[in-house]
This record gives C-alpha cells, sequence and structure tokens, in this order.
C-alpha cells in the first residue's frame, strides 16, 4: 500500500491488558488498549556507509527524495509496498529497524533498471536494491536467494574452468537451492534436444559434461581473479564490520 | 563645485555605490551608523562567502580599501543622518556628528538585521549553549578557532541545522523567504564535514531553496562530496536530556515522529527589516513596504526608486538579498542618481 495511505498505528503496537485495574476501575480487555510509540529516537549513522561499500550503491547518497525511482518501478506497480525512494531514504538517514520490516521483499527488484534512466541524479537505484539485498544476506537479515546461489555457482565455475558447462552449473544450482532434477520441463527439455540437436553437438556437449574441459593456461587468469575476488570480499567484510563480529565471536569462544 | 551624492550605509551595496561614483568622479558622502565600513560580512564575522568562497575579510575588505581610498568619497562612521529635506538636487543633510551637507541626491543602502533566534524560544536558542546561529558559526570559522560546542569546547560529532528561522513563519510575523540561508547553511555544512569530518550533519528543512547555479555547487556539492544529509522535517522543538540537545519533529518523508539526539543545533537565521527602517522613513520621508523593508519603486522604468524622488535604495534594504546582487544593486543605484542628474539636461538640450 503506498505509504501516504498506510495506517500510522500499527497492529504490533496496540497493547491490551486482558486484566488491569486502575485506581479500582477495571479496564480489563480493550479498555487499556493503548498504542505504542512510533517515535524514532536514533540514526544509525553506520547504515548509509554499509551500503555504500557494495557493488551499486556506491551512489545512495546523491539521492534527494524526488520518487522517480519508485515511479518507474515495474514491481512498484505490482506490489506499493515495493518502494525503492523510501528505502534509500531509510539507509540515507540509517533507520535501519524500519529497512528491515520490507527485508523480505526487498530482493523482488528484477533489474529492469527503468529507475536507473529516470533517476535525475544518477543514484542508480537498481544498483542500490542489489546492494541492500546483498547486505540483508550478509548481515544475516535474509536467507541467501535463489540468485544469489546461482551468481555463486556461475562464478565458483568460471574461475575454476574458464568454461561455462550449462548442465554442471543447472545441477550445482538446483542441488544448493535444494531442489530436485526430474522437474517436468527439465525432462522435456533434454528429450527435445535428444530428438533434434546434430548428433555431433550432443557428443560434444556429452563430453563435456563428463569431463569438465578447461580453458588452456587458465591458472594464471584464475588465481588472479580469485584473488581480486578475496580482496573486494575482504575490503566489504571490513566495512560491513563483519570481521570484525568474527572475530569478536572468536574471542568469546576462546575465552 | 558639484554637491555629493549622501550614502546611507557602508555594507556591500553602499560601497559598491560609492565605488560607482567615484570612477566617474561624483564626489559622495559614506554614512555608517557603525564604527568601521564593511556591513554585515565584516562586522558580523562572515567566514567564506557564497559563491566564490573567498574569505569575507579579503573580499569586503578589499570593497572598503577601494573606498576608503578614493579621494571622491568622504566617509563617516560611528554617525547617523539626523535630518534630511529638501528636494532633488539640492537636499539638506545634517548628520548626528553636528555636520551639515548640502545633497544631490540620497542612496538608502541601509540592509538588513539578522534575525533574533530568541524570538523561536521553542528551537532552544538563549536556553542551551550550544544552540547556535548560522552567523555564529561563520564567526567560528572565521576566528579560525573552529566549530565547537560553546558548552564545553568539544568537538561535535552531530551537528543539526534548522532551516528557515526566522522565514516564512506567520507565528512571528515573518512570512518572507530570506533568500541565502539554504546556500549559507549548505555551505556552512561542507565547512563542518571538511573540518571535522567525522561530524555528521543534518539539514532539517521545508523545501532547499538553493536557487539557480547555487544548485550544483551547494545542494548538490554538499550532499555527493560531503555526504551532508537533508531531512524534510520542520522541527517542533529543541530541549535537552542533560547531556544532548534532542531534536524533535517528524520526518514527513517517513511518517515517523523523531527525538533525535545531538551535540549542536544550528540556527539558519533569516533577514529582518533593519530594525532603524522606521526612523530611516520618518527622517528620509519614504514609504515602507509591506513586511517593513524599503519600499522599491518601479522595477522596470526606473531602477532603485524609493517613493520619494532623488532618495534611492540598493541592497538588503530592499529586502532579503544576496551579497553579490547587493553590489549589483549599488552600482545599478549609481547609474540610478547619475541618469537621473543628466536628465534636465538633455531636456534642456
Amino acid at each position: 500500500m503506498p505509504i501516504h495511505e498506510k495506517s500510522l498505528i500499527r497492529p504490533e503496537n496496540l497493547k491490551t491488558h486482558e486484566h488491569l485495574v486502575i485506581d479500582g476501575v477495571d479496564v480489563s480487555g480493550h479498555w487499556s488498549t493503548f498504542i505504542e510509540t512510533r517515535v524514532v529516537s536514533d540514526y544509525n549513522e553506520a547504515l548509509e556507509e554499509e551500503i555504500a561499500a557494495l557493488p551499486g550503491g556506491e551512489h545512495i547518497h546523491r539521492c534527494w527524495q524526488c520518487g522517480s525511482c519508485t515511479n518507474s518501478c515495474t514491481v512498484n506497480e505490482i506490489n506499493a509496498d515495493f518502494n525503492p525512494r523510501y528505502w534509500i531514504y531509510l539507509i540515507r538517514v540509517g533507520m535501519e529497524s524500519e529497512l528491515l520490516r520490507d527485508k523480505d521483499i526487498i530482493w523482488q527488484c528484477v533489474s529492469c533498471n527503468k529507475c536507473t534512466y529516470a533517476c535525475p541524479r544518477d543514484v542508480f537505484p537498481e544498483g542500490v536494491m542489489k546492494a541492500t539485498a546483498h547486505w540483508l544476506e550478509r548481515k544475516g537479515h535474509t536467507p541467501k536467494s535463489p540468485s544469489m546461489h546461482f551468481d555463486e555457482v556461475f562464478t565458483e565455475q568460471i574461475i575454476k574452468t574458464g568454461k561455462i558447462e550449462e548442465s554442471r552449473t543447472v545441477r550445482r544450482f538446483f542441488k544448493r537451492t535444494k531442489q530436485g532434477l526430474a522437474q517436468p520441463w527439465m525432462i522435456e527439455m533434454v528429450k527435445r534436444l535428444i530428438k533434434h540437436l546434430p548428433v555431433g553437438m550432443l557428443t560434444r556437449m556429452g563430453l563435456a559434461t563428463l569431463v569438465a574441459p578447461k580453458t588452456s593456461d587458465w591458472s594464471r587468469a584464475s588465481a588472479a581473479m580469485q584473488e581480486y575476488i578475496e580482496e573486494q570480499h575482504e575490503k566489504q567484510e571490513e566495512a560491513l564490520t563483519l570481521a570484525q563480529l568474527v572475530e569478536v565471536a572468536q574471542e568469546d569462544a576462546a575465552a | 563645485m558639484t554637491k555629493p551624492i549622501l550614502i546611507v550605509g557602508g555594507g556591500p551595496a553602499g560601497l559598491a555605490a560609492a565605488h560607482s561614483l567615484g570612477t566617474v568622479g561624483r564626489p559622495s558622502i559614506l554614512i555608517e551608523k557603525e564604527d568601521a565600513l564593511g556591513g554585515a560580512p565584516i562586522l558580523s564575522g562572515y567566514a567564506k562567502l557564497v559563491p566564490t568562497g573567498e574569505w569575507a575579510k579579503d573580499a569586503i575588505g578589499g570593497m572598503v580599501d577601494r573606498v576608503t581610498g578614493d579621494s571622491n568619497v568622504k566617509v563617516r562612521t560611528g554617525t547617523t543622518v539626523t535630518s534630511f529635506d529638501g528636494t532633488p538636487g539640492n537636499f539638506n543633510v545634517e548628520l548626528s556628528n553636528g555636520e551639515k551637507i548640502d545633497a544631490e541626491a540620497a542612496i538608502l543602502c541601509s540592509g538588513f538585521t539578522h534575525f533574533d533566534s530568541v524570538n523561536k524560544p521553542e528551537w532552544g536558542f538563549g536556553t542551551y549553549e550550544d544552540v547556535v546561529t548560522t552567523t555564529q558559526v561563520e564567526q567560528m570559522i572565521s576566528s579560525g578557532n573552529g566549530v565547537r560546542c560553546p558548552s564545553d569546547g568539544r568537538e561535535p560529532k552531530r551537528v543539526a541545522m534548522l532551516l528557515c528561522v526566522g522565514s516564512r513563519d506567520r507565528q512571528i510575523g515573518r512570512e518572507w523567504c530570506s533568500k541565502i540561508c539554504c546556500t549559507v547553511s549548505s555551505n556552512l555544512a561542507m565547512e563542518i564535514r571538511e573540518e571535522l569530518p567525522d561530524c555528521h550533519v543534518y539539514i532539517y528543512y521545508m523545501d532547499i531553496r538553493t536557487y539557480g547555479l547555487y544548485e550544483t555547487k551547494y545542494y548538490w556539492r554538499s550532499q555527493e562530496e560531503f555526504k551532508v544529509k537533508y531531512i524534510k522535517a520542520r522541527i517542533a522543538e529543541v530541549t535537552s536530556d542533560g547531556e544532548k540537545l534532542i531534536v524533535k519533529g517528524e520526518d514527513t518523508l517517513v511518517k515517523r515522529p523523531i527525538t533525535i539526539p545531538f551535540d549542536m543545533v544550528v540556527h539558519a537565521i533569516g533577514m529582518d527589516p533593519n530594525v532603524d527602517n522606521p526612523e530611516i522613513a520618518s527622517t528620509f520621508g519614504i514609504d515602507l513596504e509591506t513586511h517593513g523593508f524599503v519600499g522599491s519603486e518601479n522595477k522596470y522604468g526606473a531602477m532603485a526608486a524609493t517613493s520619494r524622488p532623488g532618495v534611492f535604495v540598493a541592497g538588503a534594504a530592499t529586502g532579503p538579498e544576496t551579497i553579490d546582487d547587493s553590489i549589483a544593486q549599488g552600482h545599478a543605484a549609481a547609474m540610478a542618481v547619475l541618469s537621473g542628474m543628466q536628465e534636465p539636461v538633455d531636456k534642456s538640450a
């Protein structure tokens, strides 16, 4: 529901005492209903910097809240709660608890990039949505999304072999997302491949599946990529103060 | 000998008018009620000016030197005009030091008065030491002492700037936009972030009016390079929990009430009509406009005219004005005086 139509009273803020007597007057049940305060009493100043440290989030500080992103948003058209303008604001001023209320829909961005082209300040809202979804995952607020699993499987394979072998990617992706391989559409696709593809191509595909060929002389490129990714990852962990958290946990465990 | 032109007020507009007249060889007499020339930028100790970023003492100080070094300009500081009679080309002026002058025309460059934040007691000025005005922050910077909390001299970790203090507020009879405060505030916010990179600066606004080319240089730059945060909320009150100032309001973009702790709160104070305007109006026999600024008639045909022929006006005396526009108006008023005096000659020719 659009923000201006949202009720200011949240059901979880309504408090009722089943049995309550005040000054001898029985105010049990709905007579004692009161509403907890909605006041925001502090900003989390680290939040914007954390999102900005993740790929795509770099330009979030440019936002001036015109709402072009939300107005042009594909997902917003279907789900009015999907509001990039609002989330960017929450991140910028550091209203973390408010942002977490929407954690289960933020990942729904379809990356159509209409917002990217509508934004007058080059905030790159699509990137911010991606960064925010990653932030939620890495902070442990949401489980890894299927697309994150896919990205990981894809990247791992590239680094290892320098090639994409589709059937392996699909198999690993299905395994990680705990989906069975024997899905009707998959069976149908394999049947048609066998029926329509030339024999030579089928043989090469089958061989590739079995032996997982590598790009020749790939090890140096692979090492460089690996190093870069680790470097970036470390930087992000540091920005997200996740590295420190791990250290503290280790120290606690040791003590 | 040609009679001098009377210029009232030695701020940017008055200095510009005196300089203009001097360059064409017209004598003028510059009356300043304070003991020094330079107007608000000098007397109130402004720091770096919009839009060039030059220090006020260099930029406006240079204008002062240019005028004091001009033999066509006589300067009277610590002096006011006590009576003003006569007709265009033939005014009789008496000064507070007893001096009597015959003047050809007069240009009022009597400026403005900074809004006194005590008139908005709910925002804590005068109650809490760490609630200050933009003028005080200018002074902290221009003095070289840096931005510190007045209560104990510590570096603030979080600063709130409240816009429209003394502007756009019917409760205190000030309906006008003071025009400069948005730009000045984003300029100061950048100064604070530059001096104290660990200090977060929040600007609470109703609208941001960093108009024209200031958009890029101040509003955009303060966000993009200096990460100043702009929050759409008009603050209800500033209180204290004993340690921090508590800024209370409603964040209208998320529809949530806020009570946020701050180390320092800065009021972006507006421009009031000069407190002496009623007296100036009666001395010079001119009309004030509805807000109390000097009325300026016929904006298109005759630049800088007041309700009285032969008396001109320039700068923030006419309403909230920037320094560079005040200077332009000072030059324009000088031109208006010169062309006005030229007119009878043209007609006779």
